[in-house]
């Protein structure tokens, strides 16, 4: 007898807890219904449309002026040489910069003029910002990002970039493709070239010194400093509309961007004067170091680019 | 004026009460009158110019060596090794003397060109530092520059593919050494000479070698056979490591050895009364007496520990010497000696002497029964050459609180060897013969060295053969203020306080007998007649 | 005739229960389910029944749970109240003239006249009878938890003839009374099957656990031996009874470790598991947290014999189920199966007691009406010092035959006026101990209460 009013109580407890959890769980799909394919809708296939209305504007533009800048102020107090450089641009831009942090973005993006600022979308990896769908909600609404593949140029994401830039706005990209392991700066990708080649649009070369101490890859605490952003003169792809050398001519362009942001680099490190003579007779320290042993490499790094020592690490935990 | 040499007091009735060190705290003590008190020497002038020093060093070698830039060339496989973290005590205040000398070295190498270069912390059977030591003892440069790209390495006694065995010395004892080290054009090795036992060939044949290499020296026999450690002529530790260090050059292993020697400039500002006669402790010395000692009574145990282990030293460099190991070391040695010998004539019935909150082994870490016993009967007790500060069949009195208390991450075989192997016995060679083997090569232990931050299986052994000449030579050991388990687990006799432990060491050597009491840190070494 | 009874009381049982969560074991005795009470003999059951006097009677750590009220309910359906606490007894049958014996306590098929007996009993397995619920007695596993028997912490008891096992002249009491416990051990030492090389450990110093270690002393040749032990007079027993190594229950894991060599797994907040461990763990308390113990020590594949007896635990079995570990539990006794074919397990436990000297495991006799003073003696046995506390129901007219047979020890005082004998077995084992005058600087430890002897015999 106990054991049938135990059952009818399951049976009526069920029911019951059952009301919550009906709402709360998904229902299970039957067996004989063909389920159908969802889409992938992370990574390069987020859409980032919704960014771009003009209530997502206004509230990037609100945070990126109240809370970004205000922010970037305080921890890379940033010094902005070569703005005067931008002032004769009209319409979009693509701005090429090294990238040694999470911060640069936010950096560049407070350092930019104002018709700049508000009218720019940040190509960021769609591996490391887009891989969730809050993740890519979230980015693209504050710093108006899209997804971009590190390694190769997507189509998909070309043709949006490609788009956005036909439609008016400016780009900031990091042609390395990702943040540097050892403070030396890496290879630069093509992206940026084939861009501003398909696009027509010029290219602003951006260096970014002093960033890696106040948050390097891999750290894990903001240790304020003081950056300098330096904006160098913009650059026009040569020859534009010939489609048998384009391939090439990308590649060449690309290296002359890169050339661009090692002058820079160099300025950054030196002087403008010393740097701009070693520029034009060719003899531009290569930001990407010398082609040495690892330890000559981290030996030879200018402080501004070395991260300070950690604080103190966790004791492995004890076997008794 | 210039720095004074030790001194040995004679106490009378006017003389104030002896600081005693007592692990993290202190005993103020009067001793009967008529005791002696040695006192180490003041501390001898630093170096004006440290860098130009080392620079002028690596290029003007001493014995048979060329001059460090004549040793580099682009293409070479140059291996530097260091001391690790059990050197100097306390650690020194950065730069370390490691950092300034490695910092020369890596700058001629990368003048040079040199490429391969592998820096090894020459750890023994030691524990593996933590990158924050590392970070301390080499400076930010050298650990960014080596620590990411896996070059800088901690000698690893039991990775079978990481040593090889180069031959056997004349008397039978295997030389097996780091394998990167040997398979070298050049091996650079950095020393700091805290004491008079550091240094000369025992910095690659036992700080690069393997367990099994080790064995032929780190054991009962030579360490009774060692009169003492601290005098390398009369000690079979470094007879041996000599043997061994020979057969290494034979080999053909270049070794580029750079000693630095240290002044007794021990405790920083606010501890100076740690380093003065207790009649020349001025108001301010009083005043910091009294408050640290009130403040430390009031502090939790884990917590002083960690107030002293911050303490930085501000040990300065005193010499620095490059070159061939055997000249090098006669240099040193020289430069030790200058600095810490104190002539004491005499034996007495009774050795007081109160530790330290630290040893060589437990640098950022707990000071436990088994160091306690090797840092009093090891270490302090062989600060003699000559004869010991007391005569055989007498009494030595320690201070310390002893606490029955472990790092279990550092000292895993110490709690192990304190609850199975003492808990038997504590005769050195019933030790040695029947649990040394099993220690030595438990897996567990294997692993926790290799892997973690734990001192090798067999270190609490080499801790206990520390204390075999003493062990041998006394006539008893009382510990003052000790937890009284942990003393007996020891074979010691606890006693509560100094007056008590007199009164016991009086039933051993007799009324009224001549006491001794060595007044350290800072180090010195009795030059006993 | 005088005997302890238990009452079925919920209200009292809950109040033992109760008074000993919050002050301790043993505890709750004066407020628990016991009684003194005066009655009239019993009846015999049946005709193969005798009537014995005990001379000593256990008091055993089931009995504790009983007294706390924290026995399992499982037991519910297999005792009947009231019945009369005490199932380690020796005692003398008038009706054999006087003869001492010691009871097997278990209400088998033949003691519940039973023909024919279930199978376990047929093979002499009567720790594992299948009736224990039925026959013409009530319901009760033991003699000590049947309504029908009485039991050893009285005057008079029935026992059924199949119960006894004759003493041997030169056996004393003291070691006749722990005949019974000692047997269990046996039977548990056997159960684990330590094979030559195999490693055990034993948990728990208390009478259970230091006869197991002498049972697997005396009955298996294991590698080593670990028994873990609080209490310093624990420690020189377990010693002396054959354990290679006596460790402080923190010290177990390290131990185990050391001795078979294995790794261990850290857990943040917990103590260390091993990756492997000992073959066998007998478990002799029997509490959640020796059973969590027992599987961090055991290997992979090894066995744990639950010798203590458990009551409702919570324990983490997923280590049990991931090793493939054995629990097993070894309740009684019974017949063992030996090379020389099968032996009854008392048969095994009076050689074992007569060889290891278990005598030395008394150490406490109280009289009857002291009971509330002699469990609680018993519940903190290790603290104070004593392991196995007795009833003493020796009148002073039994003095003479007992001195004839000139095996009591000349040291027991007359009992009821010395429970203080608690200090007997412990100055026995230092008395032993070597006082050897060493080499200077080579000193061991001095003995004393901090750092036990360890006395090899």
């Amino acid at each position: 007898m106990s054991g049938t009013r135990t059952r009818a109580a399951a049976r009526e407890g069920r029911a019951r807890g059952g009301t919550l959890r009906s709402v709360l769980a998904a229902p299970t799909w039957p067996g004989s219904v063909e389920r159908p394919v969802r889409q992938r809708q992370v990574g390069v296939d987020y859409d980032t449309a919704w960014s771009r209305s003009p209530a997502a504007r206004l509230a990037r533009a609100v945070i990126v002026d109240n809370v970004t800048r205000p922010f970037v102020h305080l921890v890379a107090s940033p010094r902005v040489v070569g703005r005067e450089l931008l002032e004769p641009l009209r319409g979009p831009v693509i701005f090429a910069a090294n990238h040694s942090s999470h911060l640069d973005t936010a950096i560049v993006l407070s350092c930019l003029p104002s018709r700049f600022r508000h009218h720019a979308v940040v190509a960021a990896a769609s591996d490391y910002f887009f891989d969730r769908r809050w993740k890519g909600d979230l980015w693209s609404l504050t710093l108006g990002t899209i997804p971009m593949e590190r390694t190769r140029v997507n189509r998909r994401s070309a043709d949006l970039a490609a788009a956005l830039i036909d439609d008016g706005w400016s780009l900031v990209i990091f042609p390395e493709g990702g943040r540097t392991e050892d403070g030396w700066g890496q290879e630069f990708r093509g992206g940026a070239a084939y861009l501003a080649k398909r696009c027509d649009v010029p290219v602003v070369p951006v260096h970014l010194h002093g960033v890696r101490p106040i948050l390097p890859k891999g750290g894990s605490r903001l240790r304020p400093g003081d950056v300098a952003v330096r904006f160098g003169a913009p650059l026009r792809p040569h020859g534009a509309g010939d489609s048998t050398a384009r391939d090439e001519d990308a590649r060449r362009f690309s290296a002359r961007i890169a050339h661009a942001v090692a002058a820079l680099a160099d300025e950054a490190e030196t002087d403008w004067w010393s740097a701009r003579r070693r520029a034009a007779d060719g003899s531009t320290p290569d930001p990407r170091g010398p082609d040495v042993a690892a330890w000559r490499r981290g030996w030879t790094l200018p402080d501004s680019r070395r991260t300070r020592p950690p604080g103190t690490r966790e004791e492995p935990s004890a076997p008794w | 004026m210039s720095p004074r040499p030790g001194f040995v007091l004679e106490v009378d009735r006017s003389t104030p009460a002896t600081m005693f060190w007592h692990g993290e705290g202190f005993r103020l003590e009067r001793l009967p009158v008529g005791s002696r008190v040695v006192y180490p020497p003041e501390p001898l002038a630093a170096l004006a110019d440290p860098e130009a020093a080392i620079r002028d060093a690596l290029e003007h070698p001493v014995g048979d060596s060329e001059p460090l830039s004549a040793l580099l060339r682009p293409g070479m496989r140059l291996t530097i090794a260091f001391d690790d973290v059990s050197l100097p005590l306390p650690p020194m205040r950065p730069p370390d003397a490691r950092q300034r000398v490695i910092e020369a070295v890596l700058d001629a190498a990368a003048t040079a060109g040199v490429d391969d270069v592998v820096l090894i912390a020459a750890l023994a059977l030691h524990r593996r530092m933590t990158d924050d030591e590392l970070r301390h003892a080499l400076g930010s440069r050298v650990f960014d520059a080596f620590a990411p790209h896996g070059l800088l390495l901690q000698h690893d006694a039991e990775d079978p593919s990481g040593v090889v065995h180069l031959g056997m010395t004349d008397q039978g004892e295997d030389v097996e050494i780091n394998r990167r080290a040997a398979e070298s054009d050049l091996l650079v090795y950095v020393n700091i000479n805290l004491v008079a036992m550091d240094g000369g060939h025992k910095s690659v044949a036992t700080g690069l070698a393997s367990y099994k290499s080790i064995r032929h020296h780190h054991n009962v026999k030579t360490m009774q056979q060692s009169r003492s450690f601290m005098d390398r002529h009369r000690s079979e530790l470094h007879t041996s490591n000599w043997r061994m260090g020979r057969l290494i050059a034979d080999a053909g292993v270049k070794v580029f050895q750079i000693e630095t020697t240290l002044n007794l400039d021990t405790f920083p500002s606010q501890f100076k009364f740690l380093q003065k006669r207790e009649w020349e402790w001025s108001l301010k010395d009083r005043a910091g007496f009294q408050a640290t000692r009130a403040a430390l009574d009031r502090t939790p145990p884990a917590m002083a520990r960690q107030i002293f282990s911050s303490i930085r030293s501000p040990h300065a460099l005193t010499s620095v010497q490059a070159g061939e190991v055997e000249a090098v070391h006669d240099l040193t040695l020289g430069n030790v000696h200058r600095q810490q010998l104190v002539e004491v004539s005499g034996q007495a019935d009774v050795l007081t002497m109160g530790l330290p909150y630290i040893c060589p082994y437990n640098v950022n870490s707990i000071m436990n029964p088994i160091l306690v016993a090797c840092l009093g009967l090891g270490y302090f007790f062989n600060l003699y050459r000559g004869r010991p500060l007391v005569r055989e069949g007498g009494v030595c009195i320690i201070s310390h609180p002893t606490p029955w208390a472990f790092n279990p991450v550092h000292h895993p075989s110490y709690i192990d060897f304190f609850e199975q192997v003492l808990a038997e016995t504590s005769d050195p060679l019933e030790i040695e013969a029947k649990y040394e083997q099993s220690f030595a090569t438990d897996p567990w232990y294997v692993h926790l060295y290799r892997t973690s931050h734990a001192y090798h299986g067999v270190h609490p052994f080499y801790m206990w053969y520390w204390c075999a000449h003493a062990l041998q030579h006394l006539g008893q050991v009382i510990i003052v203020g000790g937890d009284r388990a942990a003393v007996r687990r020891l074979g010691f006799k606890p006693a509560s306080s100094l007056a008590d432990a007199l009164e016991m060491a009086e039933d051993v050597v007799g009324r009224d007998p001549s006491i001794t009491h060595l007044h350290a840190p800072p180090l010195f070494l009795a030059d006993v007649t | 005739m005088k005997e302890i009874v238990v009452e079925r009381s919920v209200a009292r049982f809950a109040a033992a229960r109760a008074v000993a969560l919050v002050a301790g074991s043993g505890n709750g005795i004066s407020v628990g389910p016991l009684r003194l009470a005066d009655r009239d003999p019993r009846d015999l059951p049946g005709p193969e029944w005798v009537r014995m006097q005990p001379l000593l009677s256990g008091i055993c750590g089931s009995d504790l749970a009983t007294v706390d009220g924290a026995s399992s309910r499982y037991f519910e359906p297999i005792v009947s109240f009231p019945f009369v606490l005490g199932h380690e007894v020796v005692g003398v049958v008038e009706a054999d003239g006087g003869a001492r014996y010691v009871l097997e306590p278990v209400l088998g098929c033949l003691a519940r006249g039973i023909d024919p007996p279930c199978a376990a009993c047929a093979a002499g397995r009567k720790g594992a009878c299948e009736r224990i619920a039925y026959g013409h007695l009530r319901p009760g596993l033991q003699t000590g938890f049947c309504a029908d028997t009485g039991g050893g912490w009285s005057e008079g008891l029935v026992a059924h003839r199949s119960q006894l096992h004759r003493v041997p002249d030169d056996m004393s009491d003291d070691a006749a009374v722990v005949v019974e416990p000692v047997a269990c051990a046996v039977h548990a030492a056997l159960l684990g099957a330590v094979v030559p090389g195999e490693r055990a450990v034993v948990l728990g110093s208390g009478t259970l656990g230091l006869a197991t270690v002498a049972a697997l002393r005396h009955h298996s040749l294991p590698a080593s031996l670990v028994a873990v032990a609080k209490h310093p007079v624990q420690r020189e027993l377990a010693s002396a009874l054959g354990a290679d190594a006596v460790v402080a229950p923190g010290e177990l894991e390290r131990a185990v470790r050391r001795i078979t060599g294995s790794l261990a797994l850290p857990r943040s907040g917990a103590p260390t598991r091993l990756t492997g461990g000992a073959d066998v763990v007998f478990d002799c308390v029997g509490t959640a947290q020796s059973i969590a113990s027992s599987l961090d020590v055991v290997r992979p594949g090894g066995r744990i014999v639950l010798v203590g007896m458990p009551g409702t635990v919570r324990v983490d079995l997923a280590p049990l189920w991931q090793r493939e570990v054995t629990l097993v539990g070894a309740y009684a006794y019974g017949s063992e199966p030996t090379s020389d074919g099968p032996r009854s397990t008392f048969d095994l436990s009076f050689e074992l007691v007569a060889a290891a000297r278990l005598e030395r495991l008394v150490s406490a006799r109280y009289p009857l009406e002291r009971y509330e003073e002699a469990v609680r003696h018993a519940a903190h046995a290790g603290r104070r010092g004593a392991v196995k506390v007795v009833f003493d129901l020796r009148r002073s007219g039994r003095a003479s035959w007992r001195s004839a047979a000139g095996t009591t020890r000349p040291t027991a005082a007359p009992a009821a006026s010395a429970p203080e004998g608690a200090h007997d077995a412990r100055a026995d084992a230092s008395a032993t101990a070597p006082a050897r005058k060493e080499p200077a600087g080579r000193r061991r430890p001095a003995k004393t209460t901090t750092e036990p002897v360890e006395a090899h015999e």
